[in-house]
């Protein structure tokens, strides 16, 4: 009959399951509250004083913010690249109890089965990094209406395609253990690589200005895809960007497709 | 509609060099409570999986209610509903959340989804635990909404992969009486395959598979009757005694814990069995044609799975008694 209701209620369906579990699910809220506070109460604050020096009686930053707007942005990444990530186990988990043949032997396109799971999967991560916002306050970030809706527009395609990613993942993991260790290999060096904790070109001191960071770290930053994320996060939460504030959306959004056609191809060949 | 609702058409399925399916054909009539019967590993999971689409088949064809498996996948998979042999359901949503869940990924409207799920829970005496989370249940409790969500969307086709396995008699007895008047009213096709021979007794059609070759078709007296032999259960004494009687009568087909089975048809051998072993023996029973005894004749074997040791042993029988 009317197909397009048809399939969209079947993907709504995938979405509210995913969601559903997601409230259930203890643990994942308390490591999404719990993360954040850890990374701007511990280092932001502990770090906070390292980032600005007096020049000529006068109190600077390393860049016109202090640390802990600066590490803001980069933490609400940090979170969304946890979540989306881990969503993999979602998957393994619907693959080794057999819950995924109820979907596959149903009516629905893989392709739907797919984009609902992933809605799901993003939505709950966009709601992490969501999270984050509460304490904006507290790091002395003040945000509009306006910039809140792009940022959360922008946290939404980002945990889109970092859930693809997760998927991808998922597709090559066999056990749940193997999963836990791998997950942490990838997402802590991609943090740490995306210019999250430090800014690339440090200029307070005299001396800083003539430090320059070795050229494989530089590197690694340049083509660290979250490094374009977080900067263009910072760009919209605090009006900061260390690139050209055009690169932030354009890899967000390519991620999102390039991830989304690669799970697709993982999950129609299973 | 007065094409067959499934039919199977010489196909073969492999894992790797193993073949689990060999050329099979079958034609299941609209309607029919049709059973396929065989032990762990003849192969119905695999036949039920290339027909609800989970699978392709390796050679042959097949089609559920006139869409082929194949190029009509989409089309198949509207007019199935399937109970998988291991559990399938969300155990970290409500019973109610499962079905409904169902309904949104058959495209169904909020109130037939309301309508069915109510129904179908009252069916398998669900209803008060609409609201649980699944983790919770029994293992009785999850197969019962199972059933229940396969039922959901109104299939024409239902698929039973080893469906009462943790059911009670009377729900077991409930819900085929429930399937029998769908399949009056609806018109309703019912597949089941099982190792428990209770299960099949009132199917209107068994097949009888092993080691991915159907080696008998036919409603479940024509087997009996033809197939069927009495027999004498034995158990001897000591195995001394046990391989006594094998030497003498190697027609005699070994059953679990030490037992025998010996063709009881012709009474004069039976008389003279008896009367030359009865003090070699602790126990002596006649067993009556039932479609055990039909299996046993047509694969030498008891179709019942023991314990692992006794496989083999089973195995070896199979070899011995050889097949027909």
């Amino acid at each position: 009959m009317t197909r397009p209701i048809v399939l969209m209620r079947g993907v709504y369906g995938v979405w509210l399951r995913e969601i559903t579990r997601a409230t259930r699910d203890r643990g994942q809220l308390i490591g999404g509250i719990s993360r954040p506070l850890i990374w701007l109460l511990i280092l932001g604050v502990g770090l906070n004083p390292y980032f600005r020096g007096e020049v000529y009686g006068e109190v600077r930053y390393v860049i016109p913010y202090t640390y802990l707007q600066f590490l803001f942005p980069a933490v609400i990444v940090l979170n969304i690249m946890y979540t989306s990530i881990q969503f993999a186990v979602s998957v393994i988990w619907d693959r080794e109890f057999g819950f995924l043949r109820e979907v596959l032997v149903s009516p629905m396109p893989r392709a739907l089965i797919l984009l609902g799971k992933v809605l799901g999967g993003s939505t709950v991560a966009m709601i992490h990094g969501g999270l984050v916002l509460i304490l904006a306050r507290f790091a002395d970030v003040t945000l509009s209406l306006e910039q809140m809706a792009m940022a959360l527009g922008l946290m939404f395609v980002l945990a889109f395609g970092l859930t693809c990613f997760g998927v991808v993942l998922a597709g090559r993991v066999r056990s749940f253990e193997g999963f836990g260790v791998f997950s942490n290999t990838i997402i802590l060096p991609l943090y740490f690589t995306s210019s999250s904790v430090f800014p690339l070109d440090p200029a307070l001191t005299r001396t800083q200005t003539a430090t320059v960071y070795p050229e494989w770290l530089v590197f690694m930053v340049q083509a660290n895809p979250i490094t374009y994320a977080v900067d263009a996060l910072r760009g919209i939460i605090i009006g900061f960007n260390q690139f050209d504030p055009i690169y932030g959306p354009l890899v967000i959004f390519g991620m999102a497709i390039v991830f989304f056609i690669a799970a697709l191809i993982d999950f129609s060949r299973s | 509609m007065t094409s067959a609702a499934i039919t199977v058409d010489d196909v073969s399925a492999a894992y790797g060099s193993k073949t689990v399916l060999d050329h099979v054909t079958l034609s299941i009539p609209r309607g029919s409570n049709f059973a396929l019967l065989g032990p762990n590993g003849a192969g119905k999971t695999t036949l039920i999986n290339i027909l609800c689409t989970l699978r392709k088949p390796d050679g042959g064809k097949a089609s559920v209610a006139g869409a082929d498996v194949v190029s009509q996948p989409t089309k198949a998979r509207q007019s199935i509903g399937v109970v998988f042999q291991d559990s399938s359901l969300d155990d970290r949503l409500s019973a109610w959340e499962n079905l409904d869940f169902h309904g949104l990924v058959y495209g169904m409207a909020p109130k037939d989804r309301r309508r069915r799920s109510e129904a179908v829970l009252a069916l398998v005496e669900l209803e008060d635990w609409r609201d649980e989370i699944v983790r919770s249940f029994s293992g009785g409790m999850r197969r019962r909404l199972e059933i229940a969500r396969a039922l959901l969307h109104e299939p024409e086709i239902l698929f039973l992969d080893e469906p009462t396995v943790g059911l009670d008699a009377q729900t077991r007895q409930r819900i085929w009486h429930y399937l029998d008047q769908l399949r009056r009213e609806r018109n309703l096709t019912v597949l089941t395959t099982t190792h428990y021979i209770e299960e099949v007794e009132n199917a209107d059609m068994v097949c009888i598979i092993d080691h991915g070759k159907i080696i008998a078709e036919a409603p479940p007296e024509q087997l009996k009757a033809q197939y069927g032999k009495r027999w004498l259960h034995i158990l001897p004494k000591d195995d001394l005694a046990g391989r006594a009687i094998q030497a003498r009568h190697p027609e005699a087909q070994p059953l679990g814990s030490h037992s025998l089975a010996l063709p009881a048809d012709d009474d004069a051998v039976t008389d003279a069995f008896l009367a030359e072993f009865r003090d070699s023996l602790t126990e002596v029973r006649f067993q009556a044609p039932t479609l055990e005894s039909v299996f046993l004749s047509l694969t030498g074997r008891e179709l019942r799975d023991r314990a692992d040791g006794q496989r083999d042993a089973e195995k070896a029988a199979g070899k011995r008694g050889g097949r027909r």
